[in-house]
Formats: C-alpha cells, sequence, structure tokens
C-alpha cells in the first residue's frame, strides 16, 4: 500500500440530506455520498426534522465514506469541517437531549410574530443589528414563537441550537454555533459579532441560552473517544466548526471581490454577493450574513426556484416510466426552446409558496398573465421557465441598486441545463459560468479547511483558486425581449399585492 | 345486462366455488326503505355501480358513489346505505369468504404468499375504500356474470382468475389513485409515516415497494438514488433514531425498546446500535442521561 495521504472532509448538514466530500488537500475531489433525512408537516405552515434521525445519518453516512473510499485507499482523514443549511431551531434541555424535533428554516408558522414586528422601529433596529430579515424563517421569530404558543416547551428549554450545533455537540461535546451560521439567527450582532441584546429581549431569552459563538476557524476538541474508534480516526484529526451552506456556497464558486455575484437554483434559490462592509438596504429586502470579520455575504432568497418547475412538470408533463421526473423535464424544456424568448408575451409570476426577496409577500401566489388565442401548450413551459428567472432577476437587480455586478456564476441542479443557463444570461444580460452547487458548498468549506491549515493565506486567495468553467454570453436582441416584459412582471408583483391577500384569505379557509 | 344472484348455500351455481359467498347484479326500480341499513360485514366485498347514485356508509365515513366507481368492504367494517335504503340504480357485487385480513386469503387464490401480503397490505392500508371511475372494472364484473352462466369449457378456471384479477387490479388501481407516479418524494414521504407508524412490523422490500406501487427492483433503485439508503437500511435508520428517543425519554428496558422498534432481539438491537453509533445502547443511555 502506498504511504499515507492526507485527506480533509466535509460535511454539509442540507435541507434533505446530509451530503459528504473528500478532498485531498488540494482540493481534488476523492468521492461523496449523500444520506436524507425527511422533513414533517404535521400541521399547516409547520417544517420540522428529527434530529436523531439527522444524528444517526450523518454517523451512518460518514462510516459508509470512510469504509468504502477513504480507508481502502490508505487515506488519513487530517481534518473534518462543516457547513449546515441556515435558520434551524432546536430546543435542548439541561442535559442537552431535544425537546422535540428541529424547526427547520421553510417553516412558516411564526407569520404573526414577523407581521407583528415588521416595519415596527423595533424590527428595524433589530434588522439593522443582525443583517437577518424580519420573516418566519428567522430563529428569532421562531423562539418568539415558542414563548408565546409552546410556553411549556419554551420554559423548559435549556438552550436552543441549531441542528448543526447539536450534530457538532453528539460528536465532540462542544455546544457551539459560527459566526456564520449565527448571523442568520436574527439574535447575532453582525457589527459587534456578539448576541444582539435588543434581539434576545425581543424574544425572551438570555446569552446563556444560546451556543457558544466562536469564529468559523475554530477547532472544538477531538470527537468521542467512542466515534474515533467505531469510525476508526485519529485523535488529532481536526474539527472545523465551519459556516452556513449560504456562505460556504458563494466561497466556493469562486466569488470574492468586486463585480461578482452568484445564483444558486435549487428548489428555493438565492443571488448573493460578497463584499468587506454590510449592505444597508432601506427597505429590508436584503440579508447581509456573516462569513468572516471581514467578508458579507449579502443577498436576497427567494421560495420560488425549482420547485416550481418540479410542480409544472409533475401536473403537465408527460411520463413514460413511473416517477421519472428528470425525463420529464428535460422532455419540456426540449418543447419550451422552441418558443421565441419572451414567450409571444406569456407571463408567469411564480410565487406558487408566497415569496421572500424582494418582495417579501407571504400571500403572494402565482399567476399566468397576458393569455391570448395564439398560446400553446409549449408557451406555458417556456413562460413557467422565464417566471421564475425574473423573479431571481429582480432580486439580482435589487442588489444593483447598491453594487454593480458585471459577472455571474450560477450553481444549482437546475442551472446544469444550458436552455437555463443561456436564459439568465440573456435576462441578466451578463456572461455566466457554471458550477454545480452542492460542489460548491463542499468545494467552500474545503477552502475554509486549507486556509486554516496555512495553505492559503486567506480566504480571498483560496477563491482565486476556482477555475470557474462554462461560459455563457448573452445575447443582446433576447435581452430587450425580456426587459420589456420584466417591467410588466416587475408592475404586476406589487400591483396585484390586494388580490394576493384577498385570495390567500380565501385559501385559507 | 341481466339482473341475477347467487348465494353460498342456495344456488348449486356456486357449489365449485367454496370462496364465493355470493355474486350478483342487482337492478334497483323502487326505494324500499330499510331494505339495506348500516351492518357489519364479515366478508370481503366489492361493489361497482352501473347506474344511479349511491350514498354508502363504509367502515363509518360516508362516500357517494356514481356509475363506474368502485367500493371495496373489508371483513370487520360497517357497510351499509347511509339513509338505509338502496336507491334507485344498478350495481354489482361480490363476498369473498375473508375472514381477516392478516392471514393468506386461501387455497382458491393464485397468489405467492409474498405477493398477497403485499396485496393485502394495499387493500388494508388505503385510506379511501373507493377506485373512482373505473371502467375496467366494470368489464370484470361483466365476464364473471358471464363466465358463472355459460358454464363454457375451463369456467372454472376462469372464475377463479377473474376473482384474483379483481382484488389485484383493485390494489392496483388504489395505488395509482393515491401515488399519481409522478412524485417520488412524495410517494415516498407517505410510505416514510406508514413506517413509522407501524414501526415493530417486520417490513421487506416487497412491502415497501407495493406501499409505492413499484416493482422491488425498480424500487430499491429509486430509494436509493432519494436518499442515498437500501430501504432496509433506510428503515434502520429510522428504526435506531426511535431506540435513541426512547433511550433518553423512557426508562424502557433494552428488549422493550427493541421489539417497538422492530428488532428481533434485544440483541440484535444492541449489535447493530453499536455498529452504527460505538456505543452499546445502555452504555449510550447512560451517557446522555446522567450527565449535568
Amino acid at each position: 500500500m502506498n504511504r499515507q495521504q492526507d485527506c480533509i472532509l466535509t460535511i454539509d448538514l442540507g435541507t434533505g440530506a446530509v451530503r459528504i466530500f473528500a478532498f485531498d488537500l488540494d482540493g481534488i475531489s476523492i468521492g461523496s455520498m449523500k444520506g436524507a433525512y425527511p422533513t414533517f408537516h404535521r400541521e399547516p405552515d409547520h417544517s420540522e426534522q428529527d434530529p436523531e434521525q439527522i444524528f444517526i445519518t450523518v454517523l451512518y453516512v460518514l462510516k459508509n465514506l470512510l469504509n468504502e473510499l477513504i480507508h481502502p485507499a490508505g487515506y488519513q482523514v487530517t481534518a473534518i469541517c462543516f457547513s449546515a443549511a441556515m435558520h434551524s431551531v432546536l430546543p435542548v434541555d439541561k442535559k442537552g437531549n431535544p425537546l422535540g424535533n428541529a424547526i427547520t428554516w421553510s417553516d412558516n408558522r411564526g407569520k404573526e410574530e414577523s407581521a407583528g414586528l415588521k416595519g415596527t422601529p423595533l424590527g428595524k433596529v433589530i434588522y439593522d443589528a443582525t443583517g437577518t430579515p424580519i420573516h418566519p424563517m428567522s430563529p428569532l421569530i421562531k423562539i418568539t414563537w415558542m414563548k408565546h404558543h409552546d410556553k411549556d416547551r419554551f420554559d423548559r428549554t435549556a438552550r436552543f441550537l441549531s441542528l448543526k450545533s447539536y450534530i457538532i455537540q453528539q460528536l465532540t461535546g462542544e455546544t457551539i454555533i459560527d459566526y456564520s451560521l449565527a448571523s442568520a439567527t436574527g439574535l447575532f450582532n453582525i457589527h459587534s459579532f456578539k448576541w444582539e441584546q435588543s434581539a434576545l429581549d425581543y424574544a425572551g431569552i438570555v446569552a446563556d441560552q444560546l451556543p457558544d459563538l466562536v469564529p468559523v476557524f475554530h477547532l472544538t476538541p477531538c470527537l468521542r473517544t467512542e466515534f474515533q474508534s467505531s469510525l476508526g480516526l485519529q485523535s488529532h484529526t481536526k474539527i472545523i466548526a465551519g459556516a452556513s451552506d449560504g456562505c460556504l456556497a458563494t466561497l466556493g464558486a469562486g466569488v470574492w471581490g468586486e463585480g461578482k455575484a452568484t445564483i444558486t437554483i435549487e428548489q428555493s434559490g438565492a443571488v448573493r454577493i460578497v463584499g468587506k462592509e454590510v449592505l444597508i438596504d432601506e427597505k429590508q429586502r436584503l440579508f447581509n450574513y456573516v462569513l468572516t470579520e471581514n467578508y458579507y455575504v449579502s443577498g436576497g432568497p427567494t421560495n420560488n426556484g425549482g420547485v416550481i418547475f418540479e410542480w409544472f412538470t409533475r401536473e403537465f408533463g408527460s411520463f413514460r416510466k413511473a416517477f421519472e421526473l428528470e425525463d420529464s423535464m428535460e422532455g419540456l424544456i426540449q418543447e419550451a426552446s422552441k418558443i421565441p424568448a419572451g414567450s409571444d408575451g406569456l407571463l408567469f409570476l411564480p410565487y406558487l409558496l408566497g415569496e421572500r426577496a424582494p418582495i417579501w409577500n407571504a400571500n403572494a401566489r402565482g399567476v399566468y398573465f397576458g393569455l391570448n388565442m395564439q398560446h400553446r401548450q409549449q408557451h406555458f413551459i417556456r413562460a413557467t421557465i422565464e417566471g421564475i428567472l425574473y423573479e431571481i432577476y429582480s432580486i439580482g437587480k435589487t442588489l444593483e441598486e447598491h453594487r454593480a455586478i458585471h459577472t455571474l456564476s450560477i450553481n444549482g441542479s437546475f442551472t446544469a441545463y444550458p436552455f437555463w443557463a443561456q436564459l439568465i444570461s440573456d435576462i441578466f444580460n451578463k456572461p455566466v459560468h457554471v458550477k454545480n452547487n452542492s460542489d460548491s458548498i463542499g468545494l467552500g468549506a474545503f477552502l475554509l479547511t486549507a486556509t486554516e491549515m496555512g495553505r492559503y493565506s486567506s480566504l480571498g486567495e483560496a477563491a482565486r483558486k476556482i477555475d470557474v468553467p462554462g461560459m455563457y454570453s448573452p445575447d443582446r436582441n433576447n435581452h430587450e425581449v425580456y426587459m420589456r416584459y420584466f417591467r410588466i412582471f416587475e408592475r404586476l408583483s406589487s400591483k396585484l399585492s390586494d388580490d394576493f391577500e384577498e385570495i390567500a384569505e380565501w385559501q385559507s379557509q | 345486462m341481466n339482473a341475477y344472484s347467487l348465494q353460498k348455500g342456495l344456488s348449486k351455481d356456486l357449489d365449485l366455488f367454496p370462496h364465493i359467498l355470493a355474486v350478483g347484479l342487482r337492478k334497483v326500480q323502487n326505494i324500499r326503505l330499510t331494505s339495506f341499513p348500516v351492518r357489519r360485514s364479515d366478508a370481503l366485498s366489492i361493489y361497482y355501480i352501473w347506474e344511479g347514485r349511491y350514498d354508502w356508509t363504509i367502515d363509518g365515513y360516508p362516500y357517494i358513489l356514481y356509475p363506474s366507481d368502485l367500493a371495496l368492504i373489508l371483513p370487520g367494517q360497517s357497510f351499509g346505505s347511509s339513509r338505509g335504503a338502496l336507491d334507485i340504480g344498478a350495481f354489482s357485487w361480490i363476498t369473498l369468504d375473508v375472514k381477516e385480513m392478516d392471514t393468506d386469503f386461501g387455497p382458491w387464490c393464485g397468489l405467492s404468499p409474498t405477493e398477497s401480503r403485499s396485496i393485502r397490505k394495499i387493500l388494508l392500508l388505503n385510506n379511501a375504500p373507493i377506485a373512482a371511475n373505473w371502467k375496467d372494472a366494470g368489464k370484470l364484473f361483466q365476464q364473471l356474470a358471464q363466465e358463472l352462466h355459460l358454464r363454457e369449457i375451463g369456467f372454472q378456471a376462469r372464475v377463479h382468475q377473474l376473482t384474483d384479477a379483481l382484488l389485484i387490479l383493485t390494489a392496483r388501481q388504489f395505488i395509482h389513485q393515491s401515488h399519481s407516479q409522478r412524485d417520488f418524494p412524495g410517494s415516498f414521504m407517505k410510505l416514510e409515516q406508514e413506517l413509522r407508524r407501524n414501526l415493530a412490523h417486520t417490513w421487506s422490500v416487497e412491502d415497501m415497494a407495493a406501499l409505492v406501487g413499484l416493482g422491488t427492483t425498480a424500487f430499491t433503485e429509486k430509494v436509493k438514488s432519494f436518499t442515498g439508503f437500501s430501504p432496509l437500511n433506510y428503515l434502520i435508520n429510522i428504526r435506531i433514531s426511535e431506540a435513541i428517543k426512547l433511550l433518553k425519554q423512557t426508562d424502557d428496558n433494552l428488549t422493550a425498546i427493541s421489539m417497538n422498534t422492530g428488532f428481533y432481539s434485544s440483541q440484535h438491537f444492541s449489535t447493530t446500535f453499536r455498529k452504527l453509533t460505538g456505543y452499546t445502547p445502555s452504555q449510550f443511555r447512560k451517557d446522555n442521561t446522567e450527565k449535568p
């Protein structure tokens, strides 16, 4: 066997699955594995996950990856770094045991709490201090909801953790949250890097009830000895706190520095930029998350990304074989490509799940607009995709009010379709580079780890190592067509707000 | 089509088919009060509507049936007309000698033991016992009536085939109805809930695949690409995570926990738990409940 080679593992606790990547010290991928866990919707607006199942799944996947890929090839794990989906809340008791399930980012139970705080002077103080928009996704709002509606659990809670904090606690015994993930809780002051008192007061908790704050480079003590032996890892394996998935995807996409933005389209989507300063949006439409003291990741999220195209495909696609969604989506995209840009004036507002940035309207709903007798089935397909991307563009446009954007790096499973990539390029009128998202998160975590190990002098230098493949260039003529319709899209999105409210009211009855 | 009615004991025609308690086609031309009260059924019946509209209660829930709809009544369920009387119209029905759904249908049934278990599971777990607008069922009833009347060569085998087909195709129809076969994540979540609701059950891959309406090979492939695990390994994840909660939150002994979470024995539980977590269950319980 060869001399032992060092490798780095990154563990991403995503919305629906854990993904573990293995890299050698040069960032070359050795392999990856995933394990899915369910989200429970026991009541409308509720989205929960079982922390124990997530923990078991992490262990299971980790063990499989080590036994099948890492140990047999003679690799030695030097470091393990964590990333996770933002905004989860897990109440635990004095012994650190979960009090029920974790509440995940898509949970909407705090609608009223959120509406009550948003638009108030205190809401503005908290948004300015924490960088997290006032929204049911925010742990600030979730904890406040518990205080009002689940008092017994609230009172028994010794600490409010994030899912990542829980997994790290199980593996190492340390209860921590990194600045990056903390900056998405609505409770963390992104200027002073401490818990924000006004937010704590509003939620009715004290700082001791939250995990200990640590920088993203923080090294936790080693794995518990039981895991060292069951996994076959050394006691000196570094365990690095890591950051949020969004921040690391941005780093891993190589989007660092002026003029660059990244677009992610998975089920949901986001547009992000990186800067040294907090971006101040008077209308509170954008988030400011922290990667390190020197880097803020700012941008806006959408609820209605690929999930909308999947919905469309399930309802209207042709399925030759049971459950072959991919197949069916590709078929639809091919059909859509036969229709001219702008879908001959058929417009789609994709707000089936309500919307976050930039309109922040939970009552928004989907709309097809401009139908005439010439429109055929294929027009609906193309209009649906264009609508999803107009929404993404409206976030990008909001960001451009603050910073210039010259190039885009796009990632996520839906951007892998050349048709989508070209459309993004045309709508934005900017060159586009394509990168795979789950790889981007893993790669971001790798770069963070390698920087901690001194292989790069800074994250900025690390990000420059990312090569940006696959270029798409915009078509000016198409861009002009899209802009014509986008103006209507934008007007409709705000003009319809009264009607959205009324119809959402009826739909909820 | 003519109305007819055969009943075990009364009609010699059924002597060759001891599993058929009753079969027929009924045309209702005037309403007779209290002719069809809700009562407990002690066999398995399938009704198929040709004409009219029927307000029936099945297992305590009201359903409205229209032409081409099929209703399944399982042994032990209550069944009858919500208003006590049969409305004007026409329907076919068959009642099979099935006393419970937990054991095999009987020697008359051509299904293998595994297939029989899957089919019974689907019929049992289906939450609405109606297959709406399913004309193929009507064809089966027509063929059945024909075989029973004409008694041509081979009719005995044909009647057996047709009763089997009725059960199999009803199960399939229920699956197609509840899973659109377009949304694997959605179907998988339904299965997940079913596994959790009945974790102590010895689930086989066939059982699980049947609930999603796929063959085992296609099912295993789908689950693997969606979850990263084989179906049985995914099930182990659920079993162990439920066991962890019981270890932390209750004083139940290991035998009780292993049984409740579907392990064969506490030995099997301990080995699996240790392999996955590095801890024995008792060590794990101690570490997690005695900390300050």
